[in-house]
C-alpha cells in the first residue's frame, strides 16, 4: 500500500485497505487509544492487544519508509513538504500512544510481578515479553531482599508470602473494588452491584462504579473506560 | 520508573486533547494538497476553496502555518452556548454536549480564535457553563453510594476533573460498607 505517493503524476491511493473494513467503523488507531484508555483506568492489567499492536507498527514502519524515500527527493514542492510533514507527525502521535500504552502496562507488571507469577489466568493476559520480564523482575527483587535484609533476620520471619491477619498481604494484588468510569458502548447485558441489585446500562450511558462489576462487559468490549 | 507518578492514577488533561484531536472538522483549504493515505485512513484532495473534513490536529498544524481556515463546529456559536446556559442554569440535570467539547474548544480557541466568531464572548460562556457544571457534580457527590453512580451527559474533561475525589470518596464507602458485613460475620461465629 502507497502510503504517500510519490507526486501529483501517480494515481493517488483511495482510502488504505487495511483500515477500509467499512463493517468496523473504528479504526486501528481508535482501537489502539480506547485500549489505552482502559488499561490507564484499570486497576487490574488488561489482555494484551497483540494484533493490533504489530498491525500499527507495521503501518508506522512502512510509513517511515515511504517518508524516508520522498525525503530524499531534492525537487518536492511546497505542498509537498507539508505532506510529508503532516504523516511524520502522525507516526509521532501514533507513537505516543503506543509507548504509553506499554509503559503503563510494564508499570503494572513490576508492580504486581509476585502476583503474576503466581497466578496463572493473569499470566494469559501478558505477552511472553511481557511475562519474561515479570518473572525477571520478581526474580530479582526477591533475592535483592534476600541478600540486603531477610537473610539477617530469624528464619520464621525470612518468608516473602506471610498471609497473617490483620495486616495487608505481603503480595500486592489488583484493588478491584476501586472505583471506575464506565462509558457503555453498547447496550450491555445486567451486571451485579456489590449491594446487590442489578444494573443494565444503555448505550451511552456513563456510571461510576466499582471495577469488579465491569470487569467482565469491559472484556467483552461492551464499555470503555473514560 | 515505567510510569511517572502523575500518570498513574488518571489520564492527564494533554493526554485528552491529543485523543480529542483525533475527532474530524471541517476546514477552508488555502493550499492545495493530494490525498494522503495516513494511518487513520485517507484525507484529501485539499482543492481551495472547497471545504474538507479532517483530523482536528491536521486542521491545527495547517491552522498554524496560516494555510488553511478552520470552520467551528455548529455547538461552538454564541447562539448556542447561550442557550445552553440558560438550560444548564435553570434545570437540575446536565445538558447535552458532545463528549469532548471542552478539549476542541480549548484547542479551537488557543490555534483559530480569529476562525470563530465573537470568540471572546464564547469563551467566556464556556466558562460560565463550566462553572455551573461543575457546581452540579458537586451536588452529585452527595448521592454517591458504594456501588453505582450515574452520571448523564458528562463530559470527559469534566469526568478527568471529579475523578480522584469521587474515586476516593467510593472507595471510602466501600470500605465502610464491607467491613460491617465482615465483623457481623465474626460476631456469628
Amino acid at each position: 500500500m502507497a502510503g504517500l505517493p510519490s507526486g501529483p503524476a501517480v494515481p493517488v491511493e483511495p482510502i488504505a485497505l487495511d483500515f477500509g473494513a467499512a463493517a468496523a467503523p473504528e479504526t486501528l488507531f481508535q482501537q489502539l487509544v480506547r485500549h489505552w484508555l482502559n488499561e490507564r483506568h484499570a486497576p487490574d492489567i488488561l489482555p494484551i492487544q497483540a494484533e493490533v499492536l504489530s498491525a500499527l507498527l507495521d503501518h508506522i514502519r512502512r510509513q517511515t519508509d515511504t517518508v524516508q524515500a520522498l525525503r530524499g527527493d531534492p525537487d518536492s514542492s511546497e505542498a509537498e513538504h507539508a505532506r510529508i510533514m503532516l504523516v511524520q507527525t502522525e507516526v509521532e502521535r501514533v507513537k505516543f500512544v503506543v509507548r504509553s500504552y506499554i509503559r503503563t502496562r510494564l508499570y503494572k507488571i513490576e508492580k504486581f510481578a509476585r502476583h503474576i507469577v503466581a497466578t496463572p489466568e493473569v499470566q494469559e493476559r501478558l505477552s511472553q515479553a511481557e511475562l519474561d520480564h515479570a518473572r525477571r523482575f520478581a526474580q530479582l527483587t526477591e533475592s535483592h531482599f534476600k541478600v540486603s535484609v531477610l537473610q539477617a533476620l530469624p528464619p520464621h520471619q525470612q518468608r516473602l508470602d506471610d498471609n497473617t491477619p490483620f495486616t495487608p498481604p505481603m503480595i500486592s494484588e489488583p484493588d478491584k473494588s476501586r472505583a471506575v468510569f464506565v462509558h457503555a458502548r453498547d447496550e450491555c447485558p445486567p451486571v451485579r452491584l456489590p449491594d446487590g441489585t442489578t444494573m443494565q446500562m444503555q448505550k451511552g450511558q456513563i456510571v461510576l462504579t466499582p471495577y469488579a462489576v465491569v470487569e467482565q462487559l469491559l472484556a467483552m468490549g461492551n464499555v470503555e473506560l473514560v | 520508573m515505567a510510569l511517572p507518578v502523575s500518570l498513574r492514577n488518571s489520564i492527564t488533561p494533554p493526554e485528552l486533547e491529543l485523543v480529542a484531536s483525533e475527532e474530524l472538522v471541517e476546514i477552508i483549504p488555502l493550499i492545495s494538497i493530494e490525498r494522503t493515505a495516513f494511518i487513520s485512513g485517507a484525507y484529501g484532495p485539499l482543492r481551495p476553496p472547497n471545504k474538507a473534513k479532517l483530523p482536528l490536529w491536521i486542521a491545527m498544524n495547517l491552522k498554524m502555518k496560516k494555510k488553511c481556515h478552520i470552520v467551528p463546529p455548529d455547538w461552538l456559536s454564541v447562539d448556542f452556548l447561550q442557550n445552553r446556559l440558560a438550560q444548564e442554569t435553570s434545570r437540575p440535570e446536565f445538558s447535552e454536549f458532545p463528549f469532548r467539547f471542552a478539549e476542541i474548544a480549548k484547542l479551537l480557541l488557543d490555534v483559530a480564535s480569529d476562525d470563530i466568531q465573537n470568540s471572546d464572548k464564547v469563551r467566556s460562556l464556556l466558562k460560565d457553563i463550566r462553572e455551573a457544571r461543575q457546581a452540579k457534580s458537586r451536588d452529585g457527590l452527595q448521592k454517591i453510594d458504594h456501588s453505582e453512580l450515574g452520571l448523564p451527559n458528562l463530559c470527559s474533561m469534566e469526568i478527568n476533573e471529579i475523578r480522584p475525589f469521587f474515586v476516593r470518596a467510593m472507595g471510602v464507602l466501600t470500605h465502610l460498607t464491607r467491613d460491617p458485613e465482615a465483623s457481623s460475620r465474626r460476631l456469628d461465629v
